[in-house]
């Protein structure tokens, strides 16, 4: 008896200890993220929850420190009717950044292919390619666009203008900046070439020497085996060029965003600033929504073929579950049919 | 890896063949170096190679005027500057280690461990990714000061640290590793530490030296904190100095200076690259994937 008992101790003892190693994994866990939750805590969420506080009521600064008072979505709406630049502002960031996130990771992927071939003298490529990411923020960008360094010089850009005239008209501007501003586009790419290449050669050699075998020309391969690979980098470079190019000092909201904030004439008080913040990075956020739900439509094409599979399967089923039944019916019909044919001829 | 030849990437002959690569490439190489040959030339410019309209790219009389009045104006200031040197090295270095350790270590959990709200805390991340630094300025200041920080270095390097960008960078090669690699190292009796140091960290390499040069650009370049949370000039970092000096003499003379300062500024940078840029390079050549 006290052996089973003991034994039973034991077991439950077992249990709790095969239940606290679970919950020590889970200890491990967030043991390495804690002083990065730590640092995001203080540093940026509750300053995030703080600007959204601002930007739900009208700040006022005096003498005395901050006067906060709470007006509700006062300050978005005021933004959306009222403001006359913020708006356009807002759309002409979007169709612009629609544009040259494909340019500059398109751009990337060819340049990370180029580089991954057989050259001599990759290694310089390599680093010449990577070098504009290290000057490319700060100061040194402003002198070089408003040298006007930023545009291919032999580009007819008035023909391209009047070519696409027909559009509406920020639409036309985001097109001719895009052209104008492209080899600062180029710039940028810097890291997404070293995404792409660091995913590129992680593929496997032997699945290009596959394809070879079964007649695969390097143009299908491209397509069946690099772009699949390398799907996942490239929701990231996406990604990072979306916020790369939102964040970037060269974006002209932040500077209005921060005239409106600190600025002496264009000031409109922080809690408005704050509310046409957050506006602007709910905007970003919908983008980086919609490109990432573009790419990642495509969904594996055996997952599908399996799916539409077992649906076949089961409307067969319920045909053939139709059919008996219906032979069922036939058959309780006929039965009666001869039990009235007997009962007449009785 | 069949061609597996160490750590070169270049093959060892030239053929005809590479023409074709070299031509489509060329052109392009050219134009991602203007931005540093324009950095260098602007700096020897004379002055009125400066003011020349319209603006010449290429510097025709190199002159170091632009740095003798930098150095003329750096002795007008109470403090040496190689205190604001040292300010700035120890902000900067101890900001991309301490940010590596962090966005590595987060990445590694938030990825490959198992615990409750990781996916939510990986989007908290990307929302804060999102958001405009510009927004946070003031509220960032008010923590600064309720945790009475300022004139503090801690000021300069805490705000700085959680770099979304490079968790999000680190999170996604992360990803990438396969399980059975690290189920291996388990089986082998590793624990958790090592499993981070040994396999993570050589793993992810390039998405460390990027996330470094990264962080070492932000903090380098970071007028901000500076500004706002020191009051002392003995404390301020070399970036403030910089600005300061071409601000205050932004008269004719300033614009020389500034783009002394712009040059000096940028040296750093290229010496952080040439340290990483092995790394870099060499992203996944031995990292025995299949």
């Amino acid at each position: 008896m006290k052996e089973i008992k003991n034994k039973e101790k034991q077991q439950t003892a077992a249990k709790k200890k095969r239940l606290s190693l679970k919950q020590r994994e889970g200890m491990m866990g967030y043991l390495f993220v804690l002083p990065w939750i730590i640092g995001v805590l203080i540093f940026v969420l509750r300053p995030l929850a703080q600007s959204f506080n601002f930007a739900l009521s009208r700040v006022k600064m005096t003498p005395k420190g901050r006067e906060i008072t709470f007006i509700g979505i006062q300050n978005f709406t005021q933004i959306l009717q009222e403001d006359e630049t913020f708006p356009t502002e807002l759309a002409a960031y979007l169709v612009k950044t629609v544009m040259a996130v494909p340019i500059i990771v398109v751009f990337a992927l060819i340049i990370a292919l180029l580089l991954n071939a057989k050259i001599k003298g990759k290694g310089v490529f390599r680093l010449i390619f990577f070098l504009p990411v290290i000057i490319a923020s700060g100061p040194v960008m402003d002198q070089l666009v408003s040298q006007g360094a930023g545009s291919i010089p032999a580009m007819n850009t008035s023909m391209i203008q009047s070519m696409i005239s027909f559009m509406p008209g920020f639409i036309v501007d985001a097109i001719m900046g895009l052209f104008e501003n492209i080899v600062m586009y180029l710039w940028y790419s810097g890291v997404q070439i070293l995404i792409f290449l660091a995913a590129v050669q992680k593929i496997d050699t032997s699945l290009y020497e596959a394809a070879k075998m079964d007649g695969g020309s390097t143009w299908e391969c491209f397509w069946k085996i690099t772009l699949p690979t390398i799907k996942p980098m490239t929701l990231l470079n996406v990604v990072y060029t979306i916020v790369y190019l939102s964040n970037n000092e060269q974006n002209t909201i932040i500077e209005t965003i921060k005239n409106a904030m600190f600025g002496t004439t264009g000031s409109k008080g922080y809690g408005y600033a704050s509310a046409m913040a957050w506006l602007y990075a709910l905007i970003v956020t919908l983008l980086v929504i919609i490109f990432a739900a573009a790419l990642a439509l495509k969904k594996d094409v055996y997952a599908k073929k399996a799916k539409k599979f077992r649906k076949e399967q089961k409307k067969q089923e319920r045909l053939i579950k139709k059919i008996e039944k219906r032979g069922e019916q036939y058959e309780k019909q006929k039965a009666k049919r001869v039990a009235k044919a007997a009962k007449a001829a009785r | 890896m069949a061609g597996y030849k160490g750590s070169s990437i270049n093959p060892k002959k030239f053929e005809k063949s590479q023409i074709k690569l070299i031509v489509a490439v060329s052109p392009l190489a050219v134009l991602m170096l203007l931005p540093i040959i324009f950095i260098f030339c602007h700096a020897f410019k004379p002055m009125d190679e400066l003011f020349a309209f319209p603006p010449r790219f290429f510097v025709t009389r190199p002159t170091l005027d632009n740095f003798r009045g930098l150095l003329k104006a750096s002795q007008t200031s109470g403090i040496p500057m190689s205190r604001y040197v040292f300010n700035s090295m120890v902000v900067t270095l101890s900001d991309v280690i301490l940010s590596i350790v962090l966005s590595t270590s987060a990445g590694f959990a938030l990825s490959k461990l198992k615990f409750k709200g990781k996916e939510a805390l990986m989007e908290i991340n990307n929302m804060a990714l999102m958001f405009v630094p510009v927004a946070v300025m003031i509220p960032r200041y008010l923590v600064i000061n309720a945790l009475g920080m300022t004139n503090n270095y801690l000021a300069h390097i805490l705000p700085l640290l959680a770099m979304p960008v490079s968790l999000f960078l680190v999170k996604q090669f992360i990803d990438q590793i396969p399980d059975a690699l690290i189920d291996a190292a388990y089986m082998d009796g590793a624990t958790d530490l090592v499993v981070y140091r040994k396999i993570i960290l050589p793993m992810v390499k390039p998405a460390i030296a990027t996330s470094a040069i990264l962080a070492f650009q932000q903090v380098w370049a970071n007028v901000e904190s500076s500004n706002l949370y020191m009051n002392e000039d003995g404390l301020r970092t070399l970036a403030f100095y910089m600005n300061t000096l071409a601000n205050a003499n932004n008269t004719v003379a300033g614009q020389g200076i500034a783009a002394a300062a712009t040059l000096i500024m940028f040296v750093p940078n290229l010496v952080m690259f040439i340290f990483c840029q092995k790394s870099i390079m060499n992203t996944m050549a031995h990292s025995g994937i299949k």
